[in-house]
């Protein structure tokens, strides 16, 4: 009896064998890391920099972008603030938590959750994006947004690079927010909410790792969202100096 | 005869002349090679094997005036020269070697018999017989005969293109 | 290095005994000094590049490497046919060697010629663990020389290997510094006109290519021997002597195109075997290639040699000299190569007009046919194909940017000039093709083969005592020197029976290019990209010779470990 069990413990701990047996005969196989997906993380800062505004307004604005992952998923953390220095307050600050995964040969799909805590109400939105590189070497990152209470927005931003020489790089970029429903608590009227535009000159100081650089800003409200802003004795349209440094790590 | 026939033909035939001219008469510094001999002439026999790439033996001594009849034997398994001739004159002769290989009468272990036997109708054969010089195929074995009239800075040397740079040579020595 | 060559005497008491020698080598954590900046590397005994090896043909080795890292490592030895679990690739030959153990490696030296060894254990090779083997041969060589020099590239980078391809990963041109400026525009536009040279633009970015990408990691210092062009490794020579130099590519990722101003250099061996000796004014070592050639300098004088990037970003320089402390002029390096849009042929959807090299045969003297006889003279004989004027080496795409010229207008070496010295194998008719497509993602840093990466591809497998022939198709716009371990790359020249016998084969942007090997090692083998970041990126397979003599039939153990392997 005994025997019988233990026989059919060897045929059976046999069958469950057989794929080993076959990979087996394959000789040593390659569980070095040459085999898995390569993972890599990166932490970036596209702008570290100190603004001053021709209301002479101080702020310091920071975005980030941290990441860890494969060729094929990769986990961003995307932070964006902007601090009043006088009034020790943040104007903005957001902060992004989204997955990213390859949906063509220069194009990702990201998903994930957007959560804004400046001075003021707080928001939570999902977030649906696809960012990568348009014909012509244009960055472009597009995102769509529906809060906690289904207003939704979108945002484009693209991003272009001239080569005075290898070094010194003047960046263009515009960033352009549209909302598709009103949220008057923080001030976002219906259509075009605003745009953010910057011209900023940078150096290669130490590899890609440190770029100082100078430039100009410039942010403008547009329809409600300006209306709300003067209502509530804010300006419309700003004109930044800015110096600051581009980072990575 | 289809036009690359004739080029070859043609090329190989300025060759065999500048060869010969080069052989049997001053080069531009005024040194002499020698002159062939008939073998009944010949002092002695000097054995020269051919090999990939290089001559055993590599060094021959010779005596002013002496006749030399050289048997050369082709042991490697590609095509090679035996030349006698001064560093410049084996020089000259290499480039038009070159033209030779690239335009296919010298393949590897083969010589394009086809394209040098061709008779100009002129008196001129296409062949590379000139007499300083031998050029043979794997396995082939002929013969020189010289007379080594005046002292020298003499080699004997093959032309292909590369054998020489890569030593395929050897020191002719008057005692 | 202790080299305990037992061999010699005993031998002379025991003709019985095969020779055989005993190598010790020591794997260390060392300081790398190249003029320019000093980091921390990995060498041999000490030193980068590590000992060199000379063994001699016939000769069993043993050969004890000691691991004093605090991670694996592993020795392959690029180019010998030895048995696969002495083959050094960690994860396919062997487990690979653990931190402070003792691995010994013992293989019979089948062949002669110049070679080298590596790490093939994460990016240890180009953090500097490589070193040279000669192996002199069982008779003479075929061709003479007074004295010999190892001549050992690479391109040391002041970044660790892991810290490039994090790099090359986040930002694929992170450290491309030869890309087109507004004053690079505006130049084309004085020469080409306006218009042209924003179609040419416009082109270009709508592909997202980039003209200049011909290296990817710039910013390294060319190196000879372990020595940077301020510290000018110098060999001395008496005049008239003949020298041969054993050059070999150890770079991660360069390509070198090497010339001596004022000698002539007589190429006698490529990849370890002879070859009908060619003279050139210049040629291109791939990486992991080797070239031997000979030179004669009989004045003198002092000779540079000089071995630019094939994107002239770097150079590495050294000195041929009657003694030491003399020095020539380096010359500086030329402008930097663009590629072409026909070195983006191979692109899918893209125009193929890449070369099919198997029609090359024919075109060196059919192709004289029907030419104007008188027109013979003054031609330029020099390269192997002619239109016009142009000469062009077919194994580049036809209009490529980077088809290289020699610097003096002379004879640039061209894989149609290699012709085995002595053919290797009996030419018969290949018994089946596999096609390998070069495929890969600049923007992404992706690297693969028929799309596929390594992590996600299985095996090739080939039967023991075929010859295959492999098809290269490379549908990117970089240049791919791929080896093949453990057996021969018959190198397609279009010389038949005389078709060069190579270990590592460089297939050219927007080209086909065919090798052929004879299936003559059982076991399991590497196959990859040698550009040390491609291959760990994927361009990278494993193939397996099933079948073969019993004996050689490997074990079936299991790998114990992961080392971080590439």
């Amino acid at each position: 009896m005994n025997r019988t069990k233990s026989l059919m413990a060897v045929s059976l701990l046999g069958s469950v064998l057989i794929p080993a047996v076959v990979s087996a005969q394959e000789m040593l196989s390659d569980i070095t890391d040459r085999k898995k997906p390569i993972t890599i993380w990166g932490a970036q800062f596209e702008e570290f920099e100190y603004r001053y505004s021709d209301a002479d307004e101080e702020l310091a604005v920071w975005d980030a972008d941290i990441f860890y992952g494969t060729d094929d998923l990769k986990v961003r953390w995307l932070s964006k603030g902007e601090y009043a220095i006088e009034e020790q307050t943040y104007e903005g600050l957001e902060n992004q938590l989204v997955g990213q995964v390859p949906i063509s040969k220069f194009f990702d799909a990201k998903a994930g959750v957007r959560f804004d805590t400046p001075e003021g109400p707080d928001r939570t939105y999902a977030v649906l994006g696809v960012a990568g590189l348009a014909p012509q070497w244009f960055e472009v990152d597009t995102n769509f947004y529906v809060s906690k209470d289904g207003d939704t927005s979108a945002e484009l931003d693209a991003e272009y690079e001239l080569l005075f020489t290898n070094y010194w790089i003047l960046s263009a970029n515009l960033d352009a927010t549209v909302a598709f429903s009103e949220d008057r608590e923080i001030g976002v009227g219906k259509g075009l909410v605003s745009t953010e535009t910057g011209l900023r000159l940078s150096y290669d100081l130490i590899d890609r790792s440190f770029s100082p650089y100078v430039g100009v800003v410039h942010e403008r409200k547009y329809g409600d969202t300006a209306d709300f802003a003067e209502a509530d004795g804010g300006s419309t349209e700003d004109w930044f100096a800015v110096i600051g440094a581009r980072l990575s790590f | 005869m289809n036009a690359s026939k004739f080029i070859v033909a043609a090329v190989a035939m300025s060759i065999s002349v500048t060869a010969l001219g080069a052989g049997a008469h001053e080069d531009g510094h005024g040194a002499k090679s020698g002159e062939p001999a008939k073998a009944s002439e010949a002092d002695r026999t000097i054995t020269v094997e051919m090999h990939d790439n290089y001559y055993e033996p590599e060094a021959i001594e010779v005596q002013q005036g002496e006749t030399v009849r050289f048997v050369v034997e082709n042991k490697g398994n590609l095509v090679h020269e035996f030349n006698i001739g001064t560093p410049a004159m084996h020089e000259a002769h290499q480039e038009e070697m070159m033209m030779m290989v690239e335009h296919g009468v010298i393949q590897g272990g083969k010589l394009h018999h086809d394209m040098m036997e061709m008779d100009m109708g002129n008196g001129h054969s296409m062949k590379h017989d000139d007499p300083n010089s031998v050029l043979l195929e794997p396995g082939q074995s002929k013969e020189i005969v010289w007379t080594f009239s005046e002292k020298g800075n003499l080699e004997f040397a093959c032309n292909v293109p590369g054998h020489y740079q890569a030593g395929m040579y050897g020191d002719v020595n008057f005692n | 290095m202790k080299a305990r060559l037992l061999a010699g005497a005993l031998s002379m008491l025991l003709p019985m005994i095969a020779l055989a020698g005993e190598y010790d080598l020591t794997v260390d954590r060392i300081k790398i000094d190249t003029g320019d900046f000093v980091k921390e590397g990995i060498g041999y005994n000490g030193k980068s590049p590590g000992p060199e090896l000379r063994f001699k043909e016939g000769e069993e080795v043993t050969i004890n490497v000691t691991n004093n890292l605090d991670e694996m490592t592993s020795i392959h030895w690029h180019g010998l046919i030895l048995p696969f679990d002495q083959d050094g690739v960690p994860g396919i030959s062997f487990p690979g060697i653990k931190p402070g153990e003792t691995f010994t490696y013992n293989f019979p030296v089948v062949q002669a010629g110049t070679y080298w060894f590596h790490s093939h254990s994460g990016f240890q090779e180009p953090d500097g663990a490589f070193g040279a083997i000669v192996i002199e041969p069982e008779g003479r060589e075929p061709f003479r020389y007074d004295r010999d020099y190892v001549i050992q590239l690479t391109d040391k980078h002041p970044h660790s290997g892991d810290r490039i391809m994090r790099n090359l990963k986040t930002t694929p041109d992170y450290y491309n510094r030869q890309q087109q400026t507004v004053g690079e525009f505006f130049s084309e536009v004085s020469e080409h006109g306006f218009m042209d040279s924003v179609k040419d633009r416009l082109a270009w970015g709508d592909m997202r290519m980039m003209k200049a990408d011909i290296e990817d990691v710039q910013g390294f210092t060319g190196m000879i021997n372990g020595k940077g062009p301020k510290q000018n490794w110098t060999g001395v020579f008496k005049p008239g002597e003949r020298i041969r130099l054993r050059f070999i590519n150890s770079s991660a990722m360069t390509y070198f195109d090497v010339r001596i101003p004022g000698l002539d250099m007589t190429v006698v061996q490529a990849d370890g075997n002879n070859v009908q000796p060619v003279n050139v004014d210049e040629f291109r070592i791939g990486v992991a290639e080797t070239y031997d050639v000979i030179v004669r300098p009989r004045d003198a004088q002092a000779y540079t040699v000089f071995a630019e990037s094939m994107g002239r970003s770097g150079f590495a320089r050294a000195t041929l000299a009657p003694e030491e402390g003399m020095q020539a002029p380096v010359p500086p390096m030329r402008d930097p190569a663009r590629l072409t849009m026909a070195d983006m042929a191979g692109m899918p959807g893209m125009d193929h007009g890449g070369m099919d090299h198997s029609t090359m045969s024919d075109m060196d003297n059919s192709s004289m046919a029907g030419m104007d006889p008188s027109s013979m003279e003054g031609m330029d004989h020099s390269g192997m194909m002619e239109n016009g004027d142009e000469v062009s080496d077919p194994f580049y795409a036809k209009g490529s940017g980077i088809a290289p010229t020699a610097a003096n207008g002379g004879k640039f070496l061209s894989y149609t000039d290699l012709k085995a010295q002595k053919p290797l194998y009996e030419d018969r008719e290949p018994t089946r093709e596999i096609e390998l497509r070069l495929t890969g993602n600049m923007e992404r840093y992706t690297w693969s083969i028929n799309g596929v990466k390594y992590e996600d591809a299985d095996p090739i497998r080939l039967q023991y005592g075929e010859r295959v022939r492999f098809k290269f198709v490379n549908e990117t716009m970089m240049t791919h020197p791929m080896h093949l371990h453990g057996m021969w790359s018959i190198l397609d020249v279009g010389a038949g029976e005389w078709n060069p016998i190579k270990h590592t084969v460089s297939v050219q942007p927007g080209t086909t290019l065919y090798m052929e090997t004879e299936v003559d090692a059982p076991g399991q083998w590497a196959f990859h990209c040698h550009l040390s970041y491609h291959a760990a990126a994927g361009m990278f397979r494993k193939v397996i010779v099933e079948g073969g003599p019993e004996a050689s039939q490997p074990s079936t153990e299991a790998a114990t470990d992961a080392g971080g392997d590439a």
